[in-house]
Parts: structure tokens; sequence; C-alpha cells
């Protein structure tokens, strides 16, 4: 037997995988109880997955979607809510995990768990013309001169959010400064003085 | 250059227009809304290759980046807020005893301008009155002389049918009525000749007329 050869025609992309109907139309019980897993979110350290919880099929449109529920764990938080998928199951980009495997993907996210956490620190230092700046803008208009020059960060909401935010009072473990910080590829800075 | 840009549509009638029209419209870029051009179909870009490290540092230090913007616009627009509400409160008190005043000001105009409203209601209101009385007493006496032709009208009738009422035919004079057109039979029958002759009756004998000139007439 020959070996079949794929030859790909066209723009690439970054997704890999099938669509949602493709995985869950072919399954028994339609996939309820199996975990699969989107391979954008594969990029991330921490393990990220859904456990399917409920399907509704739909109709078969040219873009075949199927409305699933699931229980969502993004980089190994395990969101309150269940989560609905609808608008994008249509998107080749989803990967059913086997059986045998599934033990892993738990065992990794049981693993993140004993990691020290990571809390996002309310307030930030202000650059440092800006501080100077205040200060001769708050003499100048008669206010209260500010000391401590820190500013709240503004965070985006997101269900998703990966690290908590310090609660008042609270210590972040990490900081945010003005300076170049903690590379996240030390290899690009070989022979270059940081600070 | 740039206005010609705007106004002139693309559109192949204009190759056949001014060449230096043309070049500016045809700059090297189709309009958003056509499709992509036949030579170009099968293009496939290519995809920009950034190794995974750089693409690592990058997102980290454009996250750090964004995070101190957000950060630096939420304070100006904080202390924007917190300087409106300090510089009103200040202001506070002047701004009501102005608003009062104001107040008072526009009051007096109101009631002024409500006086004199008033005046010309109530000139209006008279001539209107006397417009509707002058229309409804026309009215009124229009009515009283149709009612009174009615009555005359009704009376004349009255008279002439109890005039009549002497030749009725009562039981009495029934016997009589019977004997006296027994007695004088009327024949209604007629004929005419061509001249317009007319002959009574239908058994009398044809009665002609006197002379010639009587027909002509």
């Amino acid at each position: 037997m020959t070996e079949k050869i794929i030859k790909y025609v066209g723009r690439t992309t970054d997704f890999k995988g099938k669509t949602l109907w493709e995985i869950v139309g072919s399954l028994r019980n339609l996939g309820v109880g199996r975990i699969i897993v989107r391979s954008t979110f594969e990029r991330y350290p921490e393990a990220s997955f859904m456990k399917i919880v409920k399907v509704e099929t739909c109709p078969d449109e040219e873009r075949r979607r199927v409305r699933v529920w699931v229980e969502k764990t993004f980089r190994g938080k395990k969101l309150p809510k269940l989560t609905e998928i609808y608008r994008t199951s249509y998107k080749p980009d989803y990967k059913l995990i086997p059986k045998n495997e599934e033990e892993q993907l738990l065992a990794r996210v049981a693993e993140q768990s004993s990691k020290p956490e990571v809390v996002l620190p309310r307030q930030i230092e202000m650059p440092p013309l800006m501080k100077r700046f205040i200060i001769n803008d708050h003499e100048k208009k008669g206010l209260e001169v500010i000391k401590d020059f820190m500013m709240p960060i503004n965070f985006t909401y997101s269900p998703n959010r990966a690290h908590r935010i310090a609660e008042p009072g609270e210590k972040a473990t990490v900081e945010f400064a003005i300076d170049l910080g903690k590379p996240a590829s030390p290899s690009l800075y070989e022979g270059v003085p940081l600070k | 250059m740039s206005t010609l840009h705007i106004i002139i549509p693309y559109s192949a009638v204009f190759k056949k227009l001014d060449p230096r029209l043309m070049q500016c419209v045809l700059a090297h870029r189709k309009p958003r809304w056509l499709p992509v051009a036949k030579s170009k179909i099968y293009r496939i870009p290519k995809r920009p290759v950034v190794p995974e490290d750089e693409r690592r540092e990058l997102m980290r230090l454009n996250n750090n980046y964004n995070t101190y913007m957000r950060a630096i616009k939420q304070f100006y627009r904080d202390e924007m807020v917190k300087e409106q509400t300090t510089s009103n409160s200040a202001t506070s008190e002047m701004s009501l005893k102005l608003d009062a005043e104001e107040w008072a000001r526009c009051e007096e105009l109101n009631g002024k301008w409500n006086a004199q409203v008033s005046l010309e209601r109530e000139e209006r209101r008279k001539i209107q009155l006397a417009e509707m009385e002058e229309y409804a007493l026309a009215r009124m006496e229009a009515k009283d002389k149709q009612l009174r032709e009615k009555i005359e009208k009704a009376s004349e009738e009255i008279r002439i049918q109890k005039e009549l009422s002497a030749t009725f035919i009562t039981p009495e004079k029934l016997d009589q009525a019977i004997e006296h057109a027994l007695a004088n039979p009327v024949d209604y029958n007629f004929a005419i000749d061509l001249q317009g002759g007319r002959y009574e009756g239908r058994d009398s004998p044809p009665v002609l007329p006197k002379n010639k000139d009587e027909i002509l007439q």
C-alpha cells in the first residue's frame, strides 16, 4: 500500500485540529464526559482543557457549529461557571484527549495548584518624569502634594484571568517597575548589562 | 492632487481621459471594495517568522508597557474628576446666589409676559364672544324666517283647498253628480290631420274648421 501524501496549498494557519462537530459528532453520547483541548491554548505552560458537560446539535450549515457546554480549566484554574461554546465551535482548532491521557492533564493541574500563587500588585510606581510633573502641577494648583507616587493599575476584566489581583493591603508576589524587568528570554540579553 | 483623488471615482472610463488624472487615481492601490486582482489571486503572502524567545520577550515588554499606560491614563482621568468636583464645591455658594438672582429675574420677566398675554386674551375673548352672539342671532333669525314661510305656504294651501271644497262631491250630492255625468257624456278621444287640425270625439262626426287660415295659425 502506497503512503498517503498530503500536500497543503494556500495560506498557512495557526489552527491545528478539527472542528468541534467533527469531534463530538463521531463520539458515543456526543462525547459527554470527554476532554477536549484548544490547541491555541497549549502555548501556556499550565494545562488548559475543557470537559464536555452538555451538547446540543445545530443545523448543518456551511460552517457547522454545535452548542457545547464545558467545564473549562484555563491555565490550571477551573472556572466556577460552565462555559458555552457556540460561536467558536466551527474553528478547526480542537483536539480530543484520549482517555488514557486524561489522567496526565489532571495531574498537571494538581501540580500547578501546589506551586506558589502569583498575586498581581494593585498599584504601580509612577514614571520619573511624571513624578516631577505631578509635584509641579500640584504646587501650582495648590493641591496637597503626593508623597508615595503610586497609582492604581487598571486591570481589564476577564473570566479567564490566570493570576489573582492582590486584595487591599496584601503583598503582591510580582512587581511591575519602570526598568527592563526580568527578561523572559535571557539569551537575548547576553553581554548586555541589565540595570 | 489629493482633492482629485477624492473626487474622481475608480472607473475604466477615466482611462480614456486625461492620463495625468489617471495617474493619481490609479496610484498603485485599488479601493477596498473591489475584489482581489486577477494577478494576485494565487499570491500567498509570507508569514513573518518571529523566533520563540523573541516573541516571548516582546510580549512581556509590550504587556508591561500597556499596563503602565493604562495606569497613567486612569490616574489622570481620576485626577480630572477630582479636580472638577472640588472646583464645583468651591464655587457652589457663589453659583447658588447667582442662580437665585437669575431665577428671580426670570420670574419677574415671566410675570410681565403673562400679564400682557392675559390682557390680549381678554380682548380677544370679548371679540370672539360678540362674533359668536352675532352668528347665533343670525341663525335664529334665519330659522324663524324659514318657519314663517313654511306656515304661510301651508295656510295658502288650506285656503285654496277650502275654496275648492265647494265643488267636492259629497254623499248628498252623489246622486245629482251621477245624473249630471250620465246626462253629459264627455268624449276625450280625438284625431289630428296633417295640418294639425283637431277632430274631437270618436263617434261624433268631424267638425271641419271654418276656414283655412284658422288651421295655419
